[in-house]
Formats: structure tokens, C-alpha cells, sequence
């Protein structure tokens, strides 16, 4: 799993708990977001734009990948963000709605 | 000046309501010919005057090209106030049909086929398709150019500009031709092509008045026209309005001699209002709620957000009825034999009034639930150290759309406040007084809010 990818995935989860009111906690790769994090959809939403602030990259508006299927865990997210990034993944449709 | 002003008055309202731009700036041309009509760049160096004698000239300049050729209609495509005026009074004297088109609006004058022409050097000139004669009438499908008087371009805060037409008595229905008006000084902070401008340049030389044209909307060049040029009444947007309030130099404030403030565009709020009395002591402030294309619908002038709750209803002194749908949307019946027509404003009952609470477009839905943005930046505006908030939905693939916020810091910043600080104090501030769904999730400072020509700050949702 790339390091880089996780450590941006934590801080943009940390921010969202930060924001929200709710105290910092470990973010590892095998908790999953809701039941171990807490993360909501709006909480997921957040760190989704935070991320793509960070990245210029969001997987979510890819067409043609379906990625809420497979994103319980923290390693989800990073997993998903570092198939958006890498260079295969200029085979997937391109954004449309920049 | 009170008998001369009742001459003029007498004499204005003799004349044909087309007709009266020209008269009234001919009337001062010849009792007042070197009295200024309107102050260009104001508050800046590069600061002209335009003179009643010089106007009226101008005019005539026009109507001459006018009466020789018979254009079957003319574009204004001035950028120059005085050339528009000039351009204005003379089609309705001689009664051409006249299109006044702001710049991003350029493309929609397609649609008037075979209309002439005119820029800032008054030339009459063929445009795109040539000009026709007055006597070639063919009518067009979006609207009828050829018996149209008056075209103006709507502003587009709720979508794409279009061309409304209007007669010389929809557009001068809301000048107010008495003594009380006369000889004062008006700032214009509106675009003069927009039919907001084109109510303060109207009303202002209609009745022998200053029209004071600022270099920039940035506030410290807004105050400082407003000071140098004694302006007394202030036709502003609340976004422009608060602008001039948090931004510009405390100094200038307090030199303001305006008598009057009109505020139009959007929605005003009570905490607006509230700094404004505190601001300009004893100023009236009045709220116009008007559309391009319906014109001025109601005026509020007891100092207060929203309007009263009787007036729901029931049948208003000059004809208006207003209802709203069941979802709160505003309708406006301007007279017995008009239709109804939607508004797109949403308002709310509070007490004993009726408050604007957005636009129906500006709705921004996240997870099915929607959020009104104006109730979250009336919060945010709340907080100690926030000078301006704008709140606007942000795509998002997971809730469709996110609360996002813009925020400019007060200068200076509350004692022992940092910016951090005031972010952290907003993000409570509105988790306790909001539902989650509606908390901005995005909160960014920015040195200004994004306005647009119209005054107004733009609602569409922006990605990043």
C-alpha cells in the first residue's frame, strides 16, 4: 500500500473529525470507516473533496468505475485513490465535469 | 429652486412619457447648460464631468442620424454612460426601438435582425446583418423586435441572460417625478445596461439630478465618490452595500453625507440593516424587490427585513397581489388582468413578517435535504471576526452536493483572534445553531467575495 497515499487519507479523516467536533483518534488501514471511525456519508463526502484538493484527484467522478462498492475500510479509500492515480488508470473514461 | 423645480416638473410631465429623457435634460441644457449631470471615474484620478449642455447636445447629435436614416431599431453597445443616455433619450424622441445589451450579453443581439448600431463615438453604424429600414416589419419568433420599445437583458442571477421587452411607460413606471427628488446627487454602482442601472440613471436625470459613476466597485473607491461628489442617495445590492461597510476606510464613513439608501437585487437581512442605522445614523433605507422582467413589484421603507405579513394576499395600493406556492415561492399578480407570475424567491413567515430566504435555484440539496444558503451565511456573518460569507453547494458524487463556505476576515481582526481561531468559532457556531447536513463542510478565507456585474454575489455551485 503506498505510504504517501495512506498519510494523505489519515490527515483529510483527521480533518473531518477535527471539524466536526470530534476528537482525533489512530486511522489505520484496516478500520473500517464507519463502524471504527465513525464516518457518515457527509463526514465521507468532506474528505473526499478535502483528498482532492490534495491529489487533484477524484476517483469517484472516473465514469465507469463503480468505487462505492468496495470502500468499507481506510485501505479501501487508499486503494481506490492509487488506481485513479496510477498510470493505467489513463485507460478509464475522463473526467467530464471539470 | 423649489419654483423652478415646479416648473420643470410641470413641464416634464407635459411632455409624452417616450419623450421625457430628452425633455428633462434639455429643460436643465437650457436653464443650467455647465451644471453637471454626470461625474465619470469618480473617486479616482481620472475623474470627468459631463455637463447638461454638452448631454443635451449629444442627444441632438443622435436624433439627427436617427431622423435620417430610420433605422428599423439600434443596439446600445456603449460602454460610456453618457453615450447611452445620449442614445437612450434620443430613440425615444423619435420613437426607435431601442435594445440597451451588457457586454456578456452580446450574443443575444442575433435576434434583432437588421438593427443599426451605435458605440461610444455615437456613430450610427450597420451591425452584423446590415441595417433595415423602419418599414421592413418582420416578425421574429423569441419576440417581436419590431414593436418593441424597449429591449433590455436580464441580469441571468437565476440563468442564462434574455431579452425582456418593455414600453417607455414599464421602464420610466417606477421614476418618481416630484419635488422631493429634485437636484439630487445618485451614485450609480449598478451596470448602467442592466434595467437596476438603468432605473438610477433614469431616475437621477429625470429630475435634474448628479449621476455620480464610481472608477471601481472596490469599496474605498466607492466611498471616496460618495464623499467627493456629496452623493445623497445610494442604490446598492446588500452584497455592495455590506462591502462598503466592512471594507472601506472607517474615515470615509463618517464623512457620508447620504440621505437615502435603496436596496435592491437580493434579499436584505436584519443584521445588514441593523449596521447600516449604526453606520448612517438617521439614513432611510428602503428595499425594492424587483424583477427585469416584471420592474419594480413592492417597496418596503419601514427599515426592516422582509415585508409585512398582511400584505399576503391581499390586493396592494397600485394594483399588486402577492401569494406564495405551497413550498413558500413568492407570485406576483402586478394587476387584475395580468397573469400570475413565479418569482423564484422563496420567503418564510417570521412574526409578523414575511423574509426572503433564497432563491429557489440557490437551493442546495445534500442527501435529499435542502439547505437555503442565505440562512447559513446570515450565521456565519454572525460570528465575531467575519466580515462576509458566501455559502454555495459543491458537487459531490457521494451526498450530490456539500455545504461549502467562503469567507472574508473582519481587517482588523477582533483582539486575539487568529484566523484559525475564527474558523474553529464558525464551524461551532453553526453545528449548534444548523442541522449537520446543512454545516459547511468546506470553509475557505478569501480576501473578497466573487461579485458580478450585476451586483450580486453569484449562487451557481462552483467545484473547488
Amino acid at each position: 500500500m503506498n505510504a504517501s497515499l495512506l498519510l494523505a487519507v489519515r490527515k483529510a479523516i483527521l480533518t473531518v473529525l477535527h471539524d466536526t467536533g470530534r476528537s482525533a483518534q489512530a486511522v489505520e488501514s484496516d478500520h473500517l470507516l464507519a463502524s471504527d471511525i465513525g464516518l457518515d456519508s457527509l463526514d465521507l463526502a468532506q474528505a473526499i473533496v478535502l483528498l482532492e484538493r490534495e491529489l487533484a484527484c477524484d476517483p469517484f467522478r472516473s465514469a465507469g468505475s463503480s468505487p462505492t462498492l468496495r470502500m468499507r475500510t481506510v485501505g479501501d479509500l487508499v486503494t481506490l485513490y492509487e488506481a485513479a492515480l496510477s498510470p493505467t488508470a489513463a485507460t478509464l473514461p475522463p473526467v467530464l465535469d471539470h | 429652486m423649489s419654483s423652478s423645480a415646479t416648473d420643470f416638473l410641470s413641464r416634464l410631465t407635459d411632455v409624452p412619457v417616450a419623450t421625457r429623457l430628452a425633455a428633462a435634460i434639455d429643460l436643465m441644457a437650457q436653464a443650467f447648460p455647465t451644471r453637471t449631470a454626470i461625474v465619470e471615474q469618480a473617486g479616482s484620478d481620472q475623474r470627468r464631468t459631463i455637463a447638461y449642455g454638452l448631454l443635451a447636445a449629444n442627444v441632438k447629435a443622435v436624433e439627427q442620424q436617427l431622423a435620417a436614416q430610420r433605422p428599423r431599431g439600434v443596439v446600445a453597445r456603449q460602454r460610456e454612460i453618457d453615450a447611452l443616455v445620449a442614445t437612450v433619450a434620443a430613440c425615444g424622441r423619435q420613437q426607435v426601438p431601442l435594445a440597451v445589451v451588457a457586454d456578456d450579453s452580446r450574443d443575444l443581439v442575433g435576434a434583432l435582425q437588421n438593427w443599426a448600431v451605435l458605440d461610444d463615438g455615437l456613430q450610427l453604424s450597420a451591425g452584423p446583418t446590415g441595417i433595415g429600414s423602419h418599414a421592413e416589419h418582420r416578425r421574429e419568433e423569441a419576440f417581436d423586435p419590431a414593436s418593441a420599445q424597449v429591449v433590455v437583458a436580464t441580469s441571468g442571477t437565476s440563468g442564462p441572460p434574455k431579452l425582456v421587452e418593455h414600453s417607455w411607460d414599464s421602464l420610466l413606471a417606477a421614476a418618481r417625478l416630484s419635488e422631493q427628488w429634485h437636484g439630487l446627487s445618485w451614485l450609480l454602482v449598478y451596470d448602467a445596461t442592466r434595467w437596476a442601472g438603468t432605473q438610477v440613471w433614469l431616475q437621477a436625470l429625470l429630475t435634474a439630478g448628479t449621476l455620480v459613476v464610481p472608477a471601481s466597485r472596490a469599496p474605498d473607491c466607492v466611498a471616496r465618490a460618495i464623499v467627493e461628489e456629496d452623493v445623497s442617495i445610494l442604490p446598492a445590492t446588500p452584497t455592495l452595500l455590506r462591502r462598503l461597510l466592512t471594507s472601506a476606510e472607517s474615515g470615509l464613513l463618517s464623512k457620508m453625507k447620504l440621505e437615502r439608501i435603496t436596496l435592491g437585487g437580493e434579499a436584505t437581512d436584519a443584521q445588514l440593516l441593523a449596521k447600516t442605522q449604526a453606520a448612517f445614523p438617521g439614513v432611510k433605507v428602503t428595499h425594492v424587490y424587483a424583477t427585469t422582467e416584471l420592474g419594480e413589484v413592492f417597496r418596503v421603507t419601514d427599515g426592516r427585513a422582509g415585508f409585512p405579513a398582511e400584505w399576503l394576499g391581499k390586493t396592494l395600493p397600485g394594483g399588486v397581489r402577492l401569494t406564495t406556492r405551497r413550498d413558500g415561492e413568492l407570485l406576483v399578480q402586478l394587476s387584475r388582468d395580468t397573469a400570475e407570475v413565479a418569482t423564484g424567491d422563496l420567503v418564510e413567515r417570521r412574526n409578523d413578517r414575511y423574509e426572503f430566504t433564497g432563491r429557489r435555484s440557490d437551493v442546495i440539496v445534500v442527501g435529499g435535504a435542502k439547505v437555503y444558503p442565505r440562512r447559513v451565511e446570515d450565521i456565519l456573518r454572525g460570528v465575531s471576526g467575519i466580515a462576509d460569507a458566501r455559502v454555495y453547494g459543491l458537487p459531490s458524487a457521494i451526498t450530490g452536493e456539500l455545504v461549502a463556505a467562503q469567507i472574508v476576515l473582519a481587517d482588523p481582526l477582533p483582539a486575539e483572534a487568529t484566523p484559525e481561531s475564527i474558523r474553529a468559532a464558525a464551524l461551532t457556531t453553526c453545528r449548534t445553531a444548523l442541522e449537520p447536513h446543512s454545516t459547511p463542510r468546506l470553509l475557505d478565507f478569501v480576501k473578497h467575495l466573487m461579485v458580478n456585474t450585476s451586483g450580486k454575489i453569484p449562487r451557481h455551485s462552483s467545484r473547488l
